[in-house]
């Protein structure tokens, strides 16, 4: 317990931090919606007859930019990209810091097992992470309702949270297992945010592209994308189920692994 | 010039990734130009249903957005997010990591003065960038010119690409200088992400919105394409903030390092 209440402090200041960088976002980004909400239906509806390949060049999407919820889902592709890069960081760091700051031996002479250690280092990063999503979500509700007309549903915004904590978790996984797994854990956040830009990038390439669709089970950025959850209204289980497969992996991954890890001291 | 051969070659593997990686974003996206070319075509037809002026003010953005030159600079926005994070990369570490790996000592007792030091790793750093952008800049003309059916301004082309160089200079610069003030960096990756996606977010999210004021606050909005293509030449008063902002930056960090306090072990 002392472990996790040790790594909830060290991890204060970069949380809070963040908060700040979400809060000017959403703040910033939904005030400048009175300014735009007047774009006529005609222009909506044309931009919804546009080849996939363009509407992706122009950067709206299917997305409705009239109604506040449909202009948030713009903000929210910022945000997701956001929470990914803050949970794969806070994942590859917590686990590696300890090789990297020459404290390793340190904690590993405490009557604590390995697994211990882990644990209380994940649910750590787990709460960082679920704050993050909560200062996200209290933020965006109140700012889209202020904006919202009546009638306006903000269900959508709580369906795209779920998606973003999922996305989160994946992320948060995929960098602790390739710091505990890597054998250089400098490099375990370098190599982790290549990942998470190249994932990013090929999400990019599949808007353009309806040949490689099939590269959307690959990039978890496409798996809980804005557009189609406003669109369907719900996640799509075969990417929830796929995401808690990724999420089970990569977990396990690094507890089998750190077990075994032969640290650097 | 022995520290500024050995930064060089400190860096080799590094520069030699990040110039690959620049082209293989490059070839992912310029790939599916004739493909664009063909939905445009498709999507102009359609057009014609719509009534004289919703399809004049549509078709005059379609026209320049599926042209090469246009296409190439949507798909720029990624390969300059990528190169600022090479440059702020660079510029954060480079002064850093003699107090990181505890090698200060060993460096600060050699007779040279602490200003060639600085010299020294700046100029590795700057050459560094020099070489990552002379092999994208060759691979970009010559993929253009692979995919392009139709003949296109090579020198707008050019300047276009170039604007990643000054881009990334201005980001090596404000490296250095966050290097120079803070004390202690554990690991860099963390303050050079969060530095260029800050930046990189507010570029985006501001063109979205439409924003003027956002231009002098981020690097990335510098240089306007838009601008690029129409004048083919660039802003003058943006490229005299740029040099004040980096002559401002270098110095003082010349200034402050000049009388830093650096701890040995």
């Amino acid at each position: 317990m002392n472990l996790f209440f040790r790594e909830i402090k060290a991890a204060r200041r970069s949380l809070i931090l963040w908060s700040i960088g979400i809060c000017f976002m959403v703040v910033s980004g939904m005030a400048k919606y009175e300014g735009l909400s007047g774009t006529g239906q005609s222009l909506q509806q044309m931009i919804s007859e546009m080849p996939k390949s363009l509407q992706a060049i122009m950067g709206t999407g299917t997305l409705d930019l009239s109604t506040a919820v449909g202009f948030y889902a713009i903000l929210f592709t910022y945000l997701q990209l956001m929470a990914a890069i803050h949970a794969m960081m806070l994942g590859a760091n917590i686990i590696a810091k300890e090789e990297r700051d020459q404290t390793a031996e340190f904690l590993m002479a405490k009557p604590i097992s390995r697994s211990q250690i882990i644990t209380a280092k994940l649910s750590a990063a787990l709460a960082n992470v679920v704050i993050f999503n909560l200062v996200t979500l209290i933020l965006s509700i109140t700012m889209v309702s202020k904006f919202s007309k009546d009638g306006e549903s903000l269900t959508d915004i709580y369906l795209l949270m779920a998606g973003m904590f999922m996305l989160q978790l994946i992320f948060l996984a995929a960098g602790s297992s390739i710091a505990a797994a890597g054998n250089k854990p400098k490099r375990a956040a370098s190599v982790g945010t290549g990942i998470l830009l190249i994932s990013y990038i090929l999400s990019l390439a599949i808007d353009l592209n309806e040949n490689i669709k099939l590269l959307q089970y690959i990039t978890p950025f496409k798996y809980f994308e804005a557009k189609r959850v406003v669109a369907g209204g719900v996640l799509d289980p075969v990417f929830v189920g796929l995401s808690a497969i990724i999420i089970i992996i990569l977990i396990t991954l690094t507890y089998v692994s750190f077990r075994k890890r032969d640290l650097s001291v | 010039m022995n520290m500024f051969l050995h930064e060089l070659k400190a860096y080799r593997k590094s520069t030699i990734i990040w110039a690959f990686s620049l082209v293989a974003i490059l070839v992912l996206f310029m790939s599916m130009f004739p493909g664009l070319t063909r939905d445009a075509a498709d999507f102009k037809k359609l057009l014609e249903g719509y009534p004289e002026g919703v399809r004049k003010a549509f078709g005059i953005s379609l026209e320049s957005i599926t042209s090469l030159l246009g296409f190439y600079s949507y798909v720029f926005a990624y390969i300059l997010l990528c190169g600022s994070i090479q440059a702020m990369n660079l510029g954060i570490s480079i002064l850093s990591k003699e107090s990181r790996e505890k090698t200060a000592d060993f460096l600060l007792t050699k007779p040279v003065k602490r200003n060639q030091v600085v010299t020294a790793k700046l100029s590795a750093a700057l050459t560094s960038l020099i070489i990552t952008n002379g092999i994208y800049l060759a691979a970009a003309v010559i993929i253009a010119m692979a995919v392009s059916t139709k003949p296109f301004d090579i020198q707008t082309f050019t300047l276009i690409s170039l604007t990643a160089f000054w881009v990334e200079c201005m980001f090596l610069a404000l490296g250095v200088l966050v290097s120079a003030v803070v004390t202690r960096i554990k690991s860099v990756l963390p303050l050079s992400l969060s530095t260029v996606f800050g930046f990189y977010v507010l570029n985006m999210f501001g063109a979205v919105i439409g924003e003027k004021a956002i231009r002098y606050l981020t690097p990335f909005k510098y240089y306007d394409t838009a601008y690029i293509i129409k004048h083919s030449s660039y802003e003058t008063s943006y490229i005299i903030i740029e040099i004040i902002v980096i002559a401002g930056a270098i110095a003082a960090s010349y200034m402050i390092y000049a009388k830093k306090d650096i701890h040995a072990v």
